[in-house]
């Protein structure tokens, strides 16, 4: 909202410079987006002088020579110039030597065709105001000589951009805000003066003019006034009126209108003017539109409305949207002679949701969405009517056409001295307190001693309208702070009770996981949540899609909730390698949304891309990662969740090279883990180049332990171990898992309790000549160990002898020798 | 005697160092030390030697035989050496680039929430956590937001369609829809509907705004916040706890001055503004850097804490802004965009 400065000063007598009203306003809660001057610039070294002589240049036909006494500036100076209006008498504007100029043209003493000048005498061009080039700049109101240009000349202004809080509707006005710098610079408001304040209740009304006013639906409308003003002039605005208008951005119309416009942004009411004439059957009525009730508004545009939408009709069409834009053809227009005034309160959301859907946001929208007080509006339609019979002459018509508004106002809020210095913190002088309120115009209506052991009063304090954010003790806290000025909170030191708990166990998991992926020479990555489905349905099945689809996605890159981390990380991937810029292992870790079985579920989740080539050549070869690097880094991960992993199974998912990958769903505990090789096809459409291994673990955050489990130290024996190797040959589709398991558990009974069997570990696996077709070796390393002695080779030997019987009994395995 | 010694060390000195195998040198050894080796004949002529001579002629041989066994010893090691150094291939040339990837780096709004996080444990705070899918109770019902306040409307905000259901993410109402939070707000009224004051928590997360992307903007965005909950919380303590934090990430010469403001979950309430010419990139002498306030009343009697025991503060800020201030980064879309060669800018 623009405030105009000399329009401020109506109200309130302001002398602080400009940026000291702008500070004053930011510390008032507002901010000042911009702020600019117009008028006369500050330019040093130009004054007031008056031409006491003139004549011809002895050396130029076109210029002259004068005389020009700048008084207390300087004396009586010699100056050439070219204008041809610079005859004796006159007050003008001379640059002395030393004043720059618009243009960076500084002026010197120097001589012109041989004569000497002390300075130059100013055209407006010259001084970089609007007007007539080719002579001087006159000033018919003769200031005293050696004047300041600033002070010389009028209508100089400062425009201030404010942007105004949604819970102070009434500075979205001059008044507003004039009344919070009387406040805060602690002068004195005065209220706009009208000259015509009629009793028109002898007045009569004239019902060819305007019958009646008809409010249907009253909860969109509570006020409603209609004031007729008779035989009026329609023309342009003086000229006072339209500078204001200008100033803050308006563009004049015509007297009528321009009044409406100036009481709206003096008073903050939004009013509408109707040509009475152009109103079907003298009626207004105001209504929900009809279904597809059609409007021209002011701008020309043809509105097709709702019955959601309430608009001001007269008896046979809409002619205004409520409180949003006037139609085209029932305003005041210039040969207009009598005139409706509309004064109306409309309920905010009724407004706000026209303005939406009209897409259509005016100065009066956005005042009635904010909230107008209904207690001022009869006010601001005086004013307006005031303003009218001076500007545009007529006599109203007789008392308004009044529909609602007499709801009385009235709010005491009680609230202590000793209240507002403990939610402060620090003190602020009873006395201070009180003068914030009252300069604020809270009324106090009255003060008393609080009982021991508070101290100070209690005050009680009568609430206006206007200020109908205000409601509970501590918004006036709030109050008095601002006139504190919140620059003024002393400083502290923090005081911290030892008070720190744990971090929540996501953010426990979400570090620990970055820092195992970070060393392991991943980057960290951070990609949207939202995605396209296109990469979405990649990684989740059609049933999926549709549960994670947002319902009023903003653009078409980002409409699905991310259901892994691994199809951001294969976009960043594939951007750096757009770029050249050479990377192979990326992680991430964040939110993913999983479905399952109807369901959404928000899970905690980390995620990882290595790329098979970084792009990079290098002069030294490294095993590129493979299933078994990926498995690795996603069962750690797990680890760290707190997660012990059993077997992945082969991956039939989609995003996942089949017989490349394998994942672990744990549906029931809700935790979800997955790695190998990404669907090649995937990586080729996405224009990925080379092969890409991935992982992930993502798990419900109810899951994380709220704290580490207590580890026991376990004994280990001391003696040396027995190492046996056994070799079994199995069906090609027997995972090495089941094997494994199987000889472990044999192993295990045939030690029995005397020793211990420590664990089996794969070390070969062969495919080939001497094995039978379909057939594999799984060649296992198993330790045994005694806990206190050491173990003789007759002992162990007959153990291995019978796990060996055990593991293939029942089996079609045999052991390769 | 002595001439015959000299002459065979001094064939064992010519014939030694070039001797470059094992089994070479192990020839040459029984050559003059084996069996029938030309010095262990030497040696065996002792006996043949006069008594009176012995002690002078047993003192030549044992010194050459020394001498003998010190070109041995040196031969055994040059050929150990060679084969060790053939077996470790040729010496390595320190200024060749290692071809592993990395180091891993930490991303920069990791870092500079982990810093955050850090400064604020250290006056008491611990980190919480929360849903980024909300339900409207938790994201503007229970922090004051009126039903037809602007931040709710679909223009601004991302909501699930009305038949979406979270398993994991509990609602007020039955009826309420499921949004994707704005702010990280929810999170403080979760805590808070946990359990009782006094709670001290920061919730850095984050959060959704239905936004056109561009160099400040971003649908997506991190926040992080702080909430206390006590008695006779002040807003003195408020400010010093920015005045704190602000001057610990970014140095003493930092100052925060508040403007009054207006959010509808604390009253009073402030901008905090920055002053941090010392930063790069840095042009304006104050700097918007976030929200803050008292928690307003309404919002400790939506979670069930009475108002007139327990007073609070709050804050609120974006990771984004921050990180952009700390490191001069002019564009949001950086962060999103995960160019390596930024991300290895800042670990």
């Amino acid at each position: 909202m623009k405030v105009s400065l000399n329009w401020l000063r109506d109200y309130v007598p302001l002398t602080a410079s400009p940026e000291e009203i702008a500070r004053a306003i930011t510390f008032l809660g507002f901010e000042v987006e911009g702020i600019h001057s117009t008028g006369a610039p500050r330019l040093d070294h130009v004054v007031v002088g008056e031409i006491l002589t003139r004549a011809r240049h002895p050396n130029a036909d076109k210029l002259s020579v004068c005389t020009v006494d700048v008084g207390p500036a300087g004396g009586v100076k010699t100056i050439v110039c070219g204008a041809a209006n610079c005859d004796a008498g006159h007050r003008v504007l001379v640059a002395l030597p030393g004043a720059v100029l618009p243009g960076n043209f500084a002026i010197k003493a120097s001589k012109i065709r041989g004569q000497a000048s002390e300075g130059m005498m100013c055209s407006p061009d010259e001084l970089g105001l609007p007007g007539d080039h080719a002579g001087l700049l006159l000033l018919p109101d003769r200031p005293a000589l050696g004047l300041p240009i600033q002070e010389a000349l009028p209508g100089g202004d400062t425009i201030l951009d404010l942007e105004i809080t949604p819970n102070r509707p009434d500075c979205q006005c001059h008044l507003g805000i004039a009344r919070e710098l009387a406040a805060w610079f602690r002068l004195p408001l005065t209220y706009p003066q009208e000259r015509f304040r009629g009793d028109v209740s002898a007045a009569p009304q004239r019902p060819d003019l305007l019958a009646g006013v008809e409010v249907r639906s009253p909860e969109d409308c509570p006020y409603y006034s209609a004031h007729v003003v008779a035989g009026i002039k329609v023309g342009p605005s003086p000229a006072w009126l339209q500078d204001r208008l200008r100033a803050v951005g308006l563009r004049p119309i015509n007297n009528v209108v321009d009044v409406t416009n100036y009481v709206m942004l003096e008073t903050g009411q939004p009013l509408h003017a109707f040509d009475a004439r152009r109103l079907e059957g003298r009626r207004i009525i105001v209504r929900p539109a009809a279904e597809g009730e059609r409007l021209v508004t002011l701008d020309g545009k043809e509105r097709a409305l709702d019955a959601r939408t309430l608009v001001i009709a007269d008896a046979a069409r809409a002619v205004v949207v409520a409180g949003v834009m006037g139609g085209q053809d029932s305003g005041v227009v210039a040969d207009t002679t009598d005139l409706v005034l509309e004064c109306a309160v409309f309920r905010r959301q009724t407004v706000r949701a026209a303005s939406r859907r009209l897409g259509l946001s005016t100065d009066s929208s956005y005042r009635y969405e904010r909230g107008v007080d209904p207690h001022a509006a009869p006010e601001a339609a005086w004013r307006a009517l005031d303003l009218i019979l001076e500007t545009a002459g007529g006599a109203v018509a007789g008392p308004a056409f009044q529909v609602g508004g007499d709801v009385p106002w009235s709010r005491e809020i009680v609230v202590t001295h000793d209240y507002i210095t403990e939610r402060l913190g620090f003190d602020v002088p009873a006395a201070e307190m009180r003068a914030a309120f009252e300069a604020l115009e809270l009324r106090v209506t009255r003060e008393e001693e609080t009982v021991q052991p508070a101290r100070g009063p209690a005050w009680t304090v009568a609430i206006p309208s206007w200020r109908d954010d205000l409601d509970r003790p501590i918004d006036l806290v709030e109050e008095v702070l601002r006139l504190h000025g919140t620059e003024r909170i002393p400083p502290a030191t923090v005081v911290a009770p030892g008070l720190a708990a744990e971090d929540d166990p996501v953010v426990r998991f979400n570090r620990q996981a970055t820092d195992y992926l970070v060393g392991h020479d991943f980057h960290e990555c951070v990609n949207y949540t939202l995605r396209p489905a296109r990469e979405l349905a990649a990684w989740a099945s059609a049933a999926e899609l549709p549960r994670l689809a947002l319902a009023n996605p903003f653009v078409d890159d980002q409409t699905h909730l991310r259901s892994s981390l691994i199809g951001g990380l294969l976009d960043s991937l594939r951007l750096n390698q757009a770029r050249g810029v050479p990377v192979a292992r990326l992680a991430e870790t964040g939110r993913v949304f999983l479905e399952r079985e109807g369901q959404v579920l928000e899970c905690v989740a980390a995620a990882f891309v290595i790329a098979e080539s970084s792009g990079e050549r290098s002069w030294l070869r490294r095993e590129a990662a493979d299933f078994f690097t990926a498995r690795h880094h996603a069962v750690a991960l797990a680890g760290l969740a707190g997660l012990r992993v059993g077997e992945l199974l082969p991956a039939a998912a989609p995003g996942w090279q089949p017989g490349h990958a394998a994942l672990a769903t744990d549906l029931r505990r809700g935790c979800w883990i997955g790695a190998g090789l990404v669907d090649l096809a995937l990586t080729r459409s996405l224009g990925i180049e080379g092969r890409v291994q991935a992982g992930f673990v993502a798990l419900l955050p109810e899951l994380l332990p709220a704290r580490a489990g207590v580890r026991r130290f376990q004994d280990f024996s001391l003696f040396p171990a027995a190492l046996r190797d056994l070799a079994l040959i199995v069906p090609e589709a027997t995972p090495a898992g089941e094997v494994s398991t199987r000889v472990g558990h044999a192993a295990r009974q045939a030690a029995g309790a005397s020793f211990n069997f420590e664990g089996a570990s794969v070390f070969d696996v062969y495919r080939g000549p001497g094995l039978p077709d379909g057939h594999k070796s799984l060649a296992f390393s198993l330790v045994f160990r005694g806990k206190d002695r050491t173990l003789t080779d007759e002992e162990v030997n007959t153990a291995f002898q019978r796990l060996q019987e055990d593991a293939l009994a029942g089996t079609s395995w045999q052991v390769r020798r | 005697m002595q001439a015959q010694l000299q002459a065979v060390l001094a064939k064992a000195a010519a014939e030694l160092p070039a001797v470059h195998l094992r089994p070479d040198l192990e020839a040459a050894k029984a050559r003059y030390v084996g069996p029938n080796g030309e010095f262990t004949a030497l040696m065996k002529q002792m006996g043949a030697v006069p008594k009176e001579e012995r002690p002078a002629v047993g003192k030549l041989i044992n010194e050459a035989k020394g001498r003998l066994q010190v070109l041995l010893d040196e031969a055994l090691a040059r050929i150990a050496a060679a084969e060790l150094s053939a077996q470790l291939g040729p010496s390595i040339d320190p200024s060749l680039p290692s071809p592993d990837p990395g180091p891993g780096t930490r991303h920069p709004l990791t870092l500079v929430r982990e810093e955050m996080c850090r400064i604020l444990r250290k006056v008491g705070f611990s980190v919480a956590d929360g849903p980024e899918v909300e339900s409207e109770y938790y994201c503007f019902d229970a922090l004051n937001t009126p039903a037809d306040h602007p931040a709710r409307d679909e223009k601004d905000t991302f909501y699930l369609p009305s038949d979406a259901r979270f398993g994991n993410v509990s609602k007020k109402d039955p009826a309420e829809r499921y949004l994707l939070r704005t702010h990280t707000s929810s999170v403080q009224i979760r805590t808070m509907l946990r359990g009782e004051p006094p709670i001290r928590i920061v919730s850095p997360g984050r959060v959704y705004r239905r936004d056109t992307t561009d160099a400040t903007h971003s649908a997506n965005f991190h926040q992080l916040e702080c909430l206390y909950v006590d008695r006779n919380v002040t807003v003195r303590d408020l400010k010093a706890l920015l005045d704190h934090i602000f001057a610990a990430l970014l140095g003493k010469d930092t100052r925060t001055r508040f403007r009054p403001h207006y959010f509808g979950y604390t009253e009073p309430s402030f901008e905090v503004d920055l002053a941090a010419t010392h930063l790069p990139r840095v042009n304006k002498p104050w700097i918007e850097i976030g929200g803050c306030g008292m928690v307003d009343p309404t919002v400790f009697a939506a979670v069930g804490y009475d108002p007139e025991r327990w007073t609070g503060y709050a804050f609120g800020m974006g990771l984004e802004r921050l990180a952009m201030l700390l490191y001069g980064i002019d564009d949001i879309r950086y962060f999103y965009q995960n160019d390596a060669r930024f991300l290895r800018q800042f670990s």
